[in-house]
């Protein structure tokens, strides 16, 4: 692995070439949108593009030259990410096309080995659709029953009702480890040791997290983690889940195919070892050269430098923000959340919010953010949201700020 | 063309003095929609005279400018069509006497009106054939 000379925070911006083009002319970008994707540096965008121009071919079996670097290559993803999240083994990274794939695939194979009528899930009331919608598919398959954390008025999980909920012995404790709404960073360590306790098995929904701040699956002590290529500054197309081995060995593939097996005969076939068996077909072989140029590029910057600039940003923008008349942030104080601040301005639709400050080149996301029944817990049809990563500044919170100022003159 | 900001005039215009808005107490046909991603919704009180043209209108909703504004807008359009009238209604006048440049990014916002009011003829068969007035959502 190449050891890459630690960079300062300052000098990142100009690693991202979509941050140096105007909006329109004479509008620089202020993109504030990294929870729904991060910008790609320079280093993931070459990666891919040396990858297609030097070395592409189909992965695994094959002879010629290409295609042994074109496996070296995608395994050596393998390698980066199992090092990214301390995973113990690189058989048990699988790279699935984003976090839901991830989730929808034990859902869709452990779930429907595991789980029977009655039995109980928990979920939580803050969860990306990603994260609900595979279980309900699940519940109205099998008959179990859906619970759920209740959220705080502060955003947060409300852990002495989720003790309760572990008295009906859970078979799966599933939750996401940040909010993409409100940045709420779970306390998964402890919510999955009391899972444990109870006898369920725990999921992480990491899309939030992975990208932010250093996870390490071993102490984290969770039994699967999902996340995303595309938030972590890799490319859309792929994405990770890792679990515990146990676990994987007594999964069945979900999808058969080429790549997911020993041996096949005319009737039956016998299944790869993992992480092969569920890898059917030629895997995104581009995409993971991406996300493993994504991991060293995180790694030269550092997770917890990054961790630190989001922190000081929010804290910064929340401080901003609340001086707004008529704004309201949701979710916790600044060092309990991540880099994420949905907010409403009173009397102007978060649509129209975004579309103001669009003109002044800043993007933000309008709407439910993929998470209906949180915006329903807090009775909002919609929030505005902006979001930092490693490569935003505390001018452009300014210039969120002063474009808050301007929607409110418009719509005075 | 209008500029962007005779775009953004008309608009706010519409939304802080709509035309027709509030129930019609004698509407012979109730239609209503909606955009669920954005909680944007919409409720067109029609009544028809004998010959089954628009005579009266009003409209009830909720969501942004665009959304609001752009049902104002129809509210002007309507009187004395007929619900076939109705279904065939196209959307690019709105669209560009909304502001194209403007409603380009929010086409959804901007066309959800005119969406409705074109399920106005079907809502009716649809309320004709159960004996009640249902209201079933566009998105």
């Amino acid at each position: 692995m190449p050891v890459l000379p630690q960079r300062s925070l300052a000098e990142c911006r100009a690693d991202f070439p979509i941050l140096q083009r105007e909006v329109r002319p004479g509008v620089p970008l202020v993109y504030l949108d990294s929870t729904a994707t991060a910008q790609k540096p320079a280093a993931v965008i070459d990666a891919m593009d040396r990858y297609y121009r030097l070395s592409n071919a189909n992965v695994h079996r094959g002879i010629h030259t290409l295609a042994e670097e074109a496996t070296a290559l995608y395994e050596a993803a393998r390698d980066r990410v199992q090092a990214f999240i301390n995973a113990g083994s690189r058989k048990d990274v699988i790279f699935t096309r984003n976090a839901s794939e991830s989730i929808n695939l034990v859902a869709l194979t452990w779930g429907r080995r595991t789980i029977k009528s009655g039995d109980v899930i928990v979920l939580t009331e803050m969860e990306h659709h990603s994260n609900l919608v595979p279980w309900q598919m699940l519940a109205a398959e099998t008959g179990a029953r859906l619970e759920f954390i209740r959220v705080t008025d502060q955003g947060e999980l409300d852990l002495e009702q989720y003790a309760q909920l572990l008295r009906l012995e859970p078979k799966l404790v599933a939750l996401t480890h940040m909010s993409n709404v409100l940045g709420t960073i779970n306390p998964v360590t402890e919510i999955a040791r009391q899972a444990h306790a109870a006898g369920a098995v725990v999921l992480v929904d990491g899309a939030q997290s992975v990208p932010h701040f250093a996870v390490d699956v071993q102490t984290l002590g969770v039994d699967f983690l999902a996340f995303s290529g595309h938030k972590m500054c890799g490319p859309t197309g792929i994405g990770v889940l890792w679990g515990r081995p146990a676990l994987l060995e007594a999964m069945p593939p979900l999808l058969g195919g080429g790549d997911m097996i020993k041996r096949v005969y005319l009737r039956e076939f016998k299944v790869a070892d993992r992480p092969y068996k569920f890898e059917a077909g030629t895997p995104a072989i581009a995409e993971a050269v991406g996300l493993g140029a994504a991991v060293d590029y995180l790694q030269s910057v550092g997770l917890d430098a990054i961790a630190a600039h989001e922190q000081e940003l929010i804290a910064y923008a929340l401080e901003r923000l609340e001086e707004v008349p008529g704004v309201k942030v949701y979710g916790p104080s600044a060092a309990k959340k991540g880099g994420v601040a949905a907010f409403t301005l009173d009397g102007v639709h978060p649509h129209d919010v975004a579309q103001v400050l669009d003109r002044d080149g800043i993007a933000v996301r309008a709407g439910h953010h993929c998470a209906m029944p949180l915006h329903d817990r807090f009775e909002l049809p919609a929030t505005t949201r902006a979001s930092f990563y490693l490569y935003n500044t505390p001018a452009e919170v300014d210039k969120l700020v002063a474009g808050l100022y301007k929607v409110k003159q418009l719509f005075g | 063309m209008p500029t962007r900001q005779e775009s953004i005039d008309f608009i706010l215009d519409h939304y802080e003095h709509p035309r027709h808005r509030g129930a019609l107490a004698d509407a012979s046909l109730v239609v209503r929609g909606g955009n669920p991603g954005c909680g944007d919704v919409l409720t067109f009180y029609l009544r028809l005279d004998a010959g089954g043209r628009v005579a009266a209108v009003s409209f009830e909703g909720e969501g942004c400018t665009i959304s609001q504004a752009a049902a104002s807008v129809m509210t002007e359009k309507v009187l004395g069509l007929s619900l076939a009238e109705l279904t065939a209604l196209p959307q690019d006048p709105l669209i560009e006497e909304l502001g194209r440049d403007v409603v380009s990014t929010r086409i959804r916002c901007a066309t959800l009106a005119v969406n409705i009011l074109k399920t106005a003829e079907q809502q009716q068969r649809t309320a004709a054939a159960r004996g009640a007035a249902p209201a079933p959502e566009v998105s």
